[in-house]
């Protein structure tokens, strides 16, 4: 029962951040229809940016974490204008699309190997190793504040897109951009406003996958598990993406600790599959169809 | 003359597994990363059969290609049906390139996990390789010129009218992946016994982006481009080998200004073929126009007739 617990506890943590992994992805994607592959090399991004804000700059623990989140999200929104934004205007097909955000993906990830180098290097400032007791249970003082710091995050996202005027014309844009475009709505400061937060939000992830785990070029791997949440929960769907990435969060973490922790990532994959058998959909899916 | 017979040879192997790569996003265009899965697939599958136990060669690479195109059913099912779009499978893939690359470095038995699958014996010679180039891209060509050809290109213009026309989507998607993956997996079946070992790392999601690359490359709708562009990436970086480390950050940029500036890449939507070598030759010979049976002469005007019925 504790060891239930206290993989329900974890999973929860984990989960939180999948889901605001998910949603920043689901984000670009419900709005301009396509996977931003770079999002993994956005996080990677993020934790570096800390990672030197604070060993090399000396910047206090908190701005420091401040520069990364203005960095991933200036570095964002810099590829949106200089490589997703011209081919959407040339109504490039989506293959293009996709091959350009793969592009930079490879081009960042393998710039951070090149510049920085590929080993793990911990983040400075912060010990992940302290461990919090709530009754039976022991937990991370990292995950703890994770959890705290992305339900805060996603709450403060949904006050953002279903209160705010802003917040509108992303809904707008996400359901129709042709004719949200038509009915006046700036398009263009919409990407920019999605990217940033998107950015944002990667940054958050990566400094604290670099917290929890170590900042390396591949950090952003992990972003293969936003993009698994946002499928199962249904592809762009921002409450989906939410329930997709607490969902394979805390099962993920009860296979780890019940089964095995090796297998981790393949029943990551297993899931999606099973998932996609059943409900082509995902979870909470839109069925949308191309028009002629 | 080892050296170059070993760029010739791994040379050929990639041309082997872009030639499928091209078939799955070149003409059908759904977006692959993860395709070394199916190398790696077919590279485990043949050395088990061959060197744990002892089946001839040509059916360990036979029963390579059989394995990837199996697998790629895991993959493919759930993800291509129609009115799903390409990131499914895209996403899928990616997860199933990691899941396969788990699964191998973490089987001890019999395959030797991370440690690697050593003492596999040299069968692969430059001839077998060439003439399994010949034959692969002859039956890839004859595939792309016939009707199944022509589905998937129409399923990669839009997929909703290729559907109207009665295309059945699901099933030539199907079809295009699992081509593409019995190519990787007899590739991968030929690496293995080149290299003589194998090891789940030499299949990570860079020789991934490198198939990729090279159909990117080498041009969409295309199959002499990618042919080219897969043998000049394994050619150029030996002779480039002082940027070997930019190799990546290279292949990453000029994805990006490839679809920006010219997305149809070296030979997109155009193929290099005899009638077209012909010509080129002709061109150079003769210099200026010649009428030949491809040009015609303008046809006469018809003011005359259609002037004076008013």
């Amino acid at each position: 029962m504790v060891l239930f617990l206290q993989q329900l506890v974890t999973g929860l943590s984990i989960g939180g951040i999948y889901a605001l992994l998910a949603v920043g992805y689901a984000l670009i994607f419900s709005i301009f229809d396509f996977t931003n592959w770079a999002f993994g090399s956005l996080m990677m991004v993020g934790a570096y940016g800390g990672f030197f804000a604070i060993s090399a700059f000396h910047f206090p623990f908190w701005w420091g974490i401040v520069f990364a989140l203005i960095l991933a999200g200036a570095v964002s929104i810099f590829v949106e204008f200089v490589a997703y934004r011209p081919l959407r205007h040339r109504g490039a097909p989506r293959l293009f699309l996709m091959v350009t955000a793969m592009g930079v993906d490879i081009f960042l990830t393998n710039l951070a190997v090149v510049l920085i180098g590929g080993s793990f290097r911990p983040f400075p400032g912060v010990s992940a190793q302290q461990v919090v007791h709530l009754g039976p249970v022991n937990v991370g003082r990292l995950d703890l504040i994770a959890a705290v710091i992305s339900v805060s995050a996603l709450l403060a996202l949904w006050y953002f897109i279903e209160k705010t005027k802003p917040g509108l014309a992303i809904r707008a844009a996400s359901h129709d951009t042709a004719t949200a475009g038509l009915m006046g709505i700036n398009v263009s400061s919409v990407a920019f406003i999605v990217f940033s937060i998107s950015g944002v939000i990667s940054a958050v992830a990566g400094t604290f996958f670099g917290i929890k785990y170590a900042v390396w070029p591949y950090l952003g791997g992990i972003s293969n598990k936003a993009f698994i949440s946002s499928v199962i929960g249904g592809l762009g769907s921002l409450p989906g993406a939410v329930l997709g990435g607490v969902v394979l969060g805390v099962l993920e973490t009860m296979v780890s600790g019940y089964i095995s922790s090796t297998y981790r990532d393949l029943f990551a994959f297993t899931l999606l599959v099973l998932t996609l058998l059943f409900l082509p959909y995902g979870l909470m899916g839109k069925k949308v169809q191309d028009k002629i | 003359m080892g050296y170059l017979n070993s760029i010739f040879i791994l040379g050929g192997i990639n041309v082997l597994a872009v030639v499928g790569v091209a078939v799955l996003t070149g003409y059908t265009g759904l977006f692959t990363i993860g395709h070394a899965a199916f190398m790696a697939i077919g590279g485990y599958t043949a050395a088990v059969l061959v060197v744990k136990l002892n089946q001839p060669f040509w059916l360990g690479l036979v029963a390579a290609g059989f394995a990837a195109a199996l697998s790629s059913l895991i993959v493919g099912y759930p993800t291509l049906r129609s009115k799903l779009k390409g990131d499914y499978f895209a996403i899928a893939m990616l997860g199933f390139g990691e899941a396969v690359r788990l699964l191998l470095n973490n089987t001890y038995k019999v395959i030797n996990g991370a440690i690697g699958f050593t003492g596999i014996p040299l069968y692969t010679t430059s001839l077998l390789v060439l003439a399994l180039d010949i034959v692969g891209i002859w039956l890839i060509r004859n595939f792309v010129i016939s009707q199944y050809g022509k589905n998937c290109v129409a399923i990669r213009e839009q997929e909703v009218a290729a559907e109207l026309m009665g295309i059945d989507v699901m099933k030539t998607k199907l079809w295009a992946l699992a081509i593409s993956a019995f190519y990787a997996g007899v590739a991968g079946g030929l690496f293995g016994f080149y290299m003589t070992y194998l090891v789940p790392s030499m299949f990570t999601s860079s020789k991934s982006s490198d198939l990729l690359a090279a159909v990117v490359f080498g041009g969409i709708n295309s199959l002499t481009g990618p042919v080219l562009a897969a043998f000049l990436l394994v050619a150029l970086p030996e002779l480039l080998r002082f940027l070997y480390v930019w190799r990546l950050v290279i292949y990453g940029l000029l994805f990006v200004i490839i679809m920006i500036f010219r997305p149809q890449g070296l030979l997109g939507y155009r193929d290099i073929s005899w009638a077209s070598l012909k010509r080129f030759a002709g061109r150079l010979g003769g210099g200026g126009r010649r009428s030949g049976p491809g040009l015609k002469s303008p046809p006469p005007a018809r003011v005359a007739a259609s002037g004076g019925g008013r």
